[in-house]
Order: C-alpha cells, then structure tokens, then sequence
C-alpha cells in the first residue's frame, strides 16, 4: 500500500514537473541539440548563449524596462489606495462600508476579458490608449479588490487600543497610521504587493489590446511576437521566458502558504 | 446596485442579529471629522468606480450599440437598439461556439477537480519527504506565468522537435507521431490546451483541497476505524461532509477561470483551425478586434456574462449573505 501511493505521488511529481524540467534544460543547451530530432534530457555541455542570444534581442530590455517600471508604479499605487481604504472600512462605522464590502467581494466575480471591449474604447476616448498611464490604471483596478480585502483583514487583527493608547498620549492621527498601523500590518503589504506584482507582470490580454506601438509593449507582449514571427529560435524563446517566469516563482514562493490559508479561512467560516 | 445590497441585507433577521454582533468589534468613532472615512475610501471608490464601474456599464451601452471602425475614427455612434443581440442570436456560430464553450469549461472543471481531489487525499497519506516533494511540484507549475508556460507548450508540443511527440512515438502505441501537429485538428487543440490549462490549476485546487483536510479532526478517523468503517465508507461520511464548502468553492472558483480561459487557447490556436476551438472569450475578441464590430463584441460578451452569473448564482448568493457578518 505504501508502495503504491509513493509510487503514485512520484509519478505525479515526474509529470508536474517535467515541464518546468524541460524549460530549464532547453534554455541551457546549446543551440544544435535543441533542434536535434532526437532530444537531449541534459544540457551538456552547458551554455548561457541562449541568455545573451535572448537579451540581447531587439525589444528586449526595453520591453523588460516597461514591464518593471509599470509593475513597480502598479504595486506603489495599489498599495497606498488599498491602505487607506482599509483603513477606512476597519477603523470607522459610516452608512455606506457594508455596501461598498460587498460589492468589492462581487466585483471581483466579474470576467476580466468581458472588460477589454469597454476599457479599450473608454481609454481611447479619454486618449489614454497607448500610455503605461491608462494600463497602469486598468492593473491597480484588477487588483484592488484583493488589495483591499486582505490588507482590511489584517488591519482587523490589530486591537484599536494600541492606536487609542497612542492618541491619549498625544499622537495625532497621521502619526497613529504612521508610527503604530503601517509597522503592524507590514506582513499584510508583502504579501498583497506580491499579489499585485504577480497581477500586473503577467497581464498579457490587457498589455496585448492597450499598448499597440511596439515602445511601449510589456515584457509578455513582447514573448509573445517574438514566438510567432521567429518561428525557431526555440532557443532565445524559452531563456527568455525562464527570465521572465523567475522572479515570479520567487515571490511566489514567499506568499503562496499565506493565499491558500486566506482561502480556506473564509470557506470555512462561510 | 451596491447600497440596495446593503439595505436589503439589513432587514433580514439574521443580518440585524449580525449587525449587532459586528458593530461591537470596532468601537464607535464619531468624533469630530465624520468626512474622514470617506476621504480614506475616495481614491479606492473613485479607481474602482472609474476602471471597472463604468466600463461594466459602458459594455451593455456599446452592445446597443452600433459601433464600428468607423465610429473609432469619428467617434460618432448610433444607436443599434437589439440588432446586435439579434445578429449573435441568429448567427450560425452561435451554437457551436457555446457548445464549445460549455463542454470544454466542464471537461476542465471535471479534470481539475478530479486531479486536484485524488492529489489532495494522497498527500494525506504520504511521508514528510515525499509529500514536500509533490507541494514542490505543485507550487512550481502554479508559479509559472501563463505566457510563458504557454509558450513551453508550444514548445513540448512542438512537431519535429517536441520532446512529446518524441516520447509518444517512443512508446509507440500512437505510431509515428513525430510530424504531429497538434493544433491541426480541433479534438487535439483542445487537448493540448486542456493538457495546459490543467496542469495550471490543479496545484490551487490541490493544496486549497489539502488545506481543507488537514482541518479534519483526526478523531474522527480513529473512532470510523475502530468501528470498522472501509475506506470508501470514511471518505462519503467523514472526508466528504467535512470538505464540502471548501469543494464548493473551488468549484465556483474553477467554473469562473476555465469558462474564461482565453491566453492559452489566443496564443496556442488563436480560436483554429477554421474556428473550431473558438470559445465566447475567443469570439468576443475576434468580432471586436479583428472584425472591428466593437457592438457585436459588446453583445457577446454580455451574454458570457450573463451565463456566467446564472452558472454560479448560487455562489453569489451565499457571498452576498456572507457579507452579513462583515
């Protein structure tokens, strides 16, 4: 029986991860052995020449320069946004929070490719088409929803005396949100920056209909029309999304106990 | 929409019982600035309001709309009043499509769910080592951003080179499928998209689903085996009882991400061949972006909606009611 289910999860883990396997291995073999008809399961002799053949690509570190400004900018945004209104919805009583929680749970039931039609054509009219301003918007708007209702329930697990302790001797209220608030719920803002940082470096579709002019393509945008106009540089392609995929697995590895456990704590409460 | 929401809410009984209940965790704090709060939640309200409010409402405009190329060049635009519902109802792509749709979100539902469950219950029972070994390959394959693990696919996959193909013909029961290409027929698109798309959401439903177990009291399981209860027998009475909401949940959470899957099928098939793996999200993208019939587009995406929210209204409902005890 114990054999079995070893058995069984060793497959299982073969099969998962063979893909991840095989992405490494291609992006450091040479580049004959990958177009050899019959494939190499290890990269020897070991080349980095599909990275330098992948960075230096035109677009490339422009593209990647694009994706980390707007990510960046998306994170910072979303963050300072989803703080105060969390603020707002755990540290006050005023007619209007319930509604405005429940439909922050809702929204977030809404189809995003149902929006492409509607933010291509309002930014378009206001003339954002085309600018990291206008994509930049449409990705703090993807993740405030979530932003605002992990970082809330954070704030909910911090006592109000600390901060009323703090106002009795003196503190105003900037000062309470500065010195008390922000330190506590710093785990909070890890772990939704990662989300948000996730959110916005992954995006393709909204990247894809916005940003129309080369300049301005992300990093995804960019894989993408690199994979369909050249073909066979299978090479250059998969280093260059082995670079593209890493620092989202380590971030990812950082938070991903803390999404699953947010997730099952509201399921079985509900 | 919102504040009917809310209101409703408050004159159920259960609700006020709640109402009572969550108001005694954050004391009272009308002070001096009542505005506040309100200032707090403006740049949240106003982002919210301004990138998902709006357009929401702005695509049931544009489906009565009759907006096309030209009207992107002028930005004059007529009104359309039912023509374009009319035309997605009466085009013959209309039932295939959904069809599609509807078969391959249940296909991977079903796959997802199944894989996902039968992962979950066997990390229960593995050794320390070996069950690190498996969440490791779980968190890695859901790490991995779509682009880039579509664009492995299509390398895995590839004809000539693929190492799949390889492995395929080297087992041999296929024949020679070295030349294969995948996205050539529709029943194979769709399994290599399903291949992918599995892969990708099994490690979320997976350790969500092992969360859920590990909350089950071991007690249980010991007073079933000492009243002789068989494994089946445990997992319907015990297992299954216990899981439910959680199974529930990531039911509603796949049914919602499969029935969008649009990256994998764009990038891998682009909706071919001949249109015989295009889904709703396909088409939407298809009639808006590339016919430039931008109110057609707006319809169809309505009506995935719509389908959507009848699909998992049952969900929504008791997320709505949830929202009492906030």
């Amino acid at each position: 029986m114990r054999i079995a289910r070893n058995t069984a999860a060793t497959l299982f883990c073969v099969v998962w991860l063979f893909p991840v396997y095989w992405m490494v291995n291609t992006a450091f073999k040479p580049y004959g052995d990958i177009l050899s008809t019959t494939p190499r399961f290890l990269p020897f002799p070991f080349t980095p020449a599909n990275f330098v053949d992948a960075v230096t690509k035109s677009g490339f570190l422009r593209d990647l320069g694009n994706s980390v400004l707007i990510t960046a900018a998306v994170v910072a945004v979303a963050i300072v946004v989803a703080f105060l209104a969390a603020t707002a919805l755990t540290r006050f009583r005023f007619p209007g929070r319930r509604g405005f929680l429940i439909g922050v749970l809702v929204v977030q039931m809404v189809p995003v490719p149902a929006l492409v039609i509607p933010l291509f054509l309002s930014l378009k009219s206001v003339h954002l088409l085309n600018t990291f301003l206008g994509l930049g918007l449409t990705y703090v708007a993807l993740v405030l929803p979530f932003t605002i209702w992990t970082l809330r329930g954070f704030l909910h697990g911090i006592p109000v005396e600390l901060e009323e302790a703090a106002m009795v001797d003196g503190a105003g209220r900037g000062t309470v949100i500065r010195r008390i608030l922000l330190p506590l719920v710093l785990p909070g803002i890890v772990a939704t920056s990662v989300f948000a940082f996730i959110t916005a470096w992954n995006d393709f579709l909204f990247a894809y209909v916005v940003m129309k002019d080369q300049s301005g393509y992300t990093l995804p945008v960019w894989l993408v029309s690199f994979s369909t106009s050249t073909g066979t540089d299978y090479g250059g392609l998969i280093a260059a999304s082995t670079l593209f995929a890493l620092p989202v697995v380590v971030f990812f590895a950082l938070v991903q106990r803390r999404l699953v456990e947010g997730m099952t704590a509201g399921a079985v409460k509900g | 929409m919102m504040i009917n929401l809310g209101t409703s809410l408050k004159t159920s009984p259960p609700a006020a019982a709640a109402m009572t209940v969550a108001g005694a965790e954050p004391p009272p704090r009308r002070r001096r600035r009542p505005l506040l709060p309100y200032g707090l939640l403006l740049p949240a309200a106003a982002i919210l309001a301004l990138t998902l409010g709006y357009p929401l409402l702005r695509l049931v405009l544009i489906s009565l709309q009759d907006y096309g190329l030209r009207s992107l060049f002028t930005g004059v635009v007529g009104w359309a009043g039912t023509a374009n519902y009319i035309a997605v109802l009466q085009s013959p792509d209309l039932t295939p499509v959904l069809a599609r749709s509807i078969g391959f979100c249940a296909a991977l539902v079903i796959g997802t769910l199944v894989i996902g469950l039968g992962v979950a219950l066997l990390m229960r029972q593995l050794g320390r080592r070996m069950r690190a070994a498996v969440m490791f390959a779980l968190i890695a394959a859901w790490a991995i951003p779509n682009v880039a693990s579509t664009l492995i696919w299509q390398w895995l996959f590839q004809p000539v080179y693929g190492v799949v193909n390889w492995l395929l013909t080297r087992v041999g029961v296929l024949g020679d499928l070295t030349q294969h290409d995948w996205t050539t027929s529709a029943f194979s698109a769709f399994t290599l998209v399903w291949l992918l798309v599995v892969w990708q959401s099994v490690p979320f439903v997976a350790l969500t689903l092992h969360a859920g177990l590990t909350q089950i009291p071991r007690s249980y399981y010991e007073a079933a085996a000492i009243d002789g209860a068989g494994p089946l027998r445990v997992f319907t009475t015990i297992t299954l009882p216990f899981l439910r909401p959680i199974l529930g949940l990531v039911t509603i959470l796949s049914v919602i991400w499969d029935f969008t899957v649009f990256n994998q099928i764009w990038i891998l098939t682009q909706g071919g061949p001949s249109g015989r793996t295009t889904t709703l999200g396909i088409w939407t993208f298809t009639t808006a972006f590339s016919k430039n019939s931008f109110g057609q587009g707006g319809a169809i995406a309505v009506v995935s909606v719509v389908l959507l929210i009848a699909m998992t209204a049952v969900y929504v409902r008791r997320l709505v009611r949830s929202g009492e005890t906030i």
